[in-house]
């Protein structure tokens, strides 16, 4: 069993460092969004998205900063690994501008993964040196009219005599498709209907023989304005038999092991996007009078910001268990990447309608102080369903859970506490690791027995710390138990049918239902696993003040209630001063420029 | 191809079943051939689809039938629940019509003797 806790104090602590001075580095080089004068400011990168451009000088500052090395394995020259911590590094970016970290960055490491997964010695020293040489990657995956049915995929690679491919057709909407020096093709290598018909292939653009290849024209697009989404059409044009990633027909099962990655990272970071729209309605309710009084102290307001917040830690909850995942919990990835990919941008988009409702007719502004609002609000559909879409995800959740219902919940172990410890180290990404189909679950495991645990407070344990929340608690944790046990009983009788395109709606509100409950394990465990001494790097310095509030019971409480107020399971009365202590929370983190999240990071600013 | 051995005994579908199942199946027929494999591929895809066992061909690839990756995935799940045959999860890519698939866990299942495999039945 991995627990990489132990006996790792010492390095946790010193990789935990190295981490904040890498976040606490970006944040300098950018400063202070808010402010007018900075030349990376909010009003330029707004002023450059209204122009469909990315900020050059946004993209110079993370090329002196060698964020593309985030994207490459240490072993290869880079600074990856851990996925968790690249989502953190990447909100530095996010918060700023999903163009920015889309376009520069986040799309060259979708394209690298699959090479990290399986491409050969020579394709990775290939790609590593490209990116930080500050180079890009483009990821031509999708066709317009596949969708997220790639399998059904037209653009062709036929296996010639001599060992090579030849590429015809045309791929859409492709980021950085004109930009980037080489290209990962997913491609038909053969005529055959199902799984093994595609391939991956790594096209260096160099090596192409000249009129091959043809740009179409770039697609105007209503979010993410400055990333350069364009399409591009291959004419018998002839590649060696290298460019191949992975056996020939792998190329679908790369791609589900690619995707577990992708899946879990993307969502983490756009968090950062959150933290912008939470940061924004604030100084809005701060600043703002409304009737002889500041907006903040409208009630509705007030349960709205406070809403948002615990929102955020819900999705960081989710978003830790994930990425985490990734390298503890190898066999059970595919749900949980799909889980977070699906429920993440779900939550974000809800709590952004809310937190519009705070500012009014300000949202309708494009420019001014809170203009990043209306981006954030453009941007978050472009990013969420960019990648793979909502539908996409359930599609993989919902054939899996029959299964996890019979032999796993209930059943299996609990999630390793190294999974929600938020600062810890982890072992090495291993991309092999990853298994198709999830066979054990974890984190819905940790549930069963949960309520008990903090109803019991005799010991030195969680249940000790729950204070007078401890009723509403244990209540709480009882309600998410018992809502897998009834989504197991469900799912364990799901008809055959229902795991297909045909699946029934009842289907889909399963695998809501699974995510939310994914969620509130994740809560869970990350409180349970605070206060206990063995967080790397979280008991000192900066931090001890988050330390403290992520130990409180309360944001777990809070959160757990509206996770369960989503599965329409019965709440608890909870005690009377929960929205202060969260609020005061909210505005400490603002007037501190700390993030939204469970790193309370520092921020420029 | 290997031959299936003769006089096999008949697995016990209570032994080789995970406990909490809640669909009931019909007892495992003494021996366990292509076509009795191909007869249940047919019956499962029939639920799959949606559409009567009838109108499934043995030589049309899974997909053409609308049966996505991810869902073609899950089939051997049924199949270790069913059979005791521990497959990999891509047993239904490799092998992408019934009658493929029948012969591939025709032989799987002669390999195994007839019983459980090594391993068992599922952990649960």
């Amino acid at each position: 069993m991995l627990t990489p806790t132990e006996g790792t104090g010492g390095t946790g602590a010193e990789e935990e460092l190295r981490i904040q001075y890498r976040i606490a580095d970006l944040e300098r080089r950018f400063g202070d969004p808010a402010d007018p004068d900075n030349p990376l400011g909010i009003t330029a990168l707004l002023a450059a998205d209204e122009r469909g451009e990315l900020l050059a000088e946004a993209e110079d500052v993370l090329t002196d900063f060698q964020l593309n090395a985030e994207f490459v394995p240490r072993e290869w020259g880079g600074r990856l690994e851990r996925v968790d911590t690249m989502g953190r590094v990447l909100r530095a970016v996010f918060r700023r501008d999903a163009s920015l970290g889309l376009g520069y960055g986040a799309t060259s490491f979708l394209a690298a993964v699959a090479v990290w997964a399986a491409g050969t010695r020579e394709q990775r020293r290939r790609v590593a040196e490209l990116l930080l040489g500050g180079g890009r990657l483009a990821i031509a995956y999708h066709e317009l009219a596949h969708g997220n049915d790639f399998v059904r995929n037209e653009f062709r690679a036929t296996p010639t005599a001599d060992g090579g491919f030849r590429l015809d057709g045309v791929k859409q909407v492709i980021n950085n498709v004109v930009r980037a020096e080489a290209l990962v093709l997913f491609s038909r290598t053969d005529e055959a209907a199902g799984s093994r018909s595609h391939s991956v292939l790594l096209v260096d653009k160099d090596r192409l023989p000249a009129g091959r290849l043809r740009y179409l024209p770039r697609y105007a697009t209503v979010g993410v304005r400055g990333c350069q989404n364009a399409g591009v059409e291959f004419t018998d044009c002839p590649v060696a038999g290298d460019a191949l990633v992975g056996e020939l027909g792998d190329g679908v099962e790369l791609a589900l092991r690619s995707f577990q990655i992708t899946r879990s990272v993307v969502p983490s970071m756009i968090l950062g996007g959150g933290d912008t729209a939470l940061r924004t309605a604030v100084s809005f309710a701060l600043n703002r009078q409304l009737y002889n009084r500041s907006v903040l102290e409208i009630p509705h307001a007030r349960a709205t910001l406070v809403g948002a917040f615990i929102d955020l830690l819900i999705c960081d909850c989710l978003a830790l268990a994930a990425t985490r995942a990734v390298h503890l919990l190898p066999a059970e990835t595919s749900v949980y990447a799909a889980a977070v990919k699906y429920l993440l941008p779900k939550l974000l988009t809800e709590t952004t309608y809310d937190l519009s409702v705070v500012l009014g007719a300000n949202f309708y502004v494009r420019g001014g102080e809170y203009g990043a609002f209306q981006k954030h609000v453009r941007d978050l559909p472009m990013i969420s369903l960019g990648h793979a879409g909502t539908a996409a995800c359930q599609a993989t959740i919902i054939p899996q859970l029959p299964r996890l219902a019979r032999a796993a919940w209930f059943t299996g172990p609990p999630a390793p506490d190294g999974l929600f410890r938020i600062r810890d180290p982890l072992p090495p990404l291993d991309p092999a690791r990853l298994e198709l189909v999830a066979t054990a679950d974890g984190l819905a495991c940790s549930l069963a027995g949960a309520a008990d645990e903090l109803a019991d407070d005799s010991r030195d344990g969680p249940g000790a710390r729950t204070g007078e929340y401890g009723e509403a608690l244990v209540a709480l944790a009882g309600e998410v138990e018992a809502e897998l046990r009834g989504l197991q009983e469900e799912c364990a009788a799901m008809p055959a049918k229902d795991r297909t395109v045909l699946a029934s709606p009842r289907a889909y509100a399963g695998a809501d239902r699974y995510a939310l409950l994914l969620a509130a394990a994740a809560c869970l465990g990350v409180w349970r696993n605070q206060g206990t001494g063995q967080d790397a790097g979280g008991q000192a310095g900066p931090h001890a003040a988050s330390t403290d509030f992520l130990a409180s019971p309360v944001w777990p409480t809070v959160a757990l209630t509206r996770l369960a107020k989503r599965l329409g399971r019965p709440l608890p009365k909870l005690p009377a001063g929960w929205e202060e202590h969260l609020l005061d929370e909210v505005l400490t983190r603002y007037h501190e420029a700390r993030s939204y999240d469970l790193y309370d990071t520092p921020l420029a600013g | 191809m290997v031959p299936q051995p003769t006089g096999a005994p008949a697995p016990d579908p209570s032994g080789t079943r995970p406990p909490g199942r809640t669909q009931a199946r019909t007892a495992l027929p003494e021996q366990l051939g292509e076509r009795e494999f191909a007869r249940w591929l047919t019956a499962r895809l029939a639920e799959f689809l949606g559409r009567s066992a009838d109108d499934i061909d043995p030589r049309t690839p899974f997909a053409e039938y609308g049966l996505d990756s991810v869902a073609a995935l899950s089939l051997y799940g049924d199949i270790e629940d069913e059979f005791a045959l521990y497959l990999e999860p891509t047993v239904a890519w490799d092998h992408p019509t019934v009658e493929a698939l029948a012969r591939c866990l025709a032989d799987a299942y002669a390999h195994s003797g007839g019983r459980p495999g090594p391993a068992g039945p599922a952990e649960v």
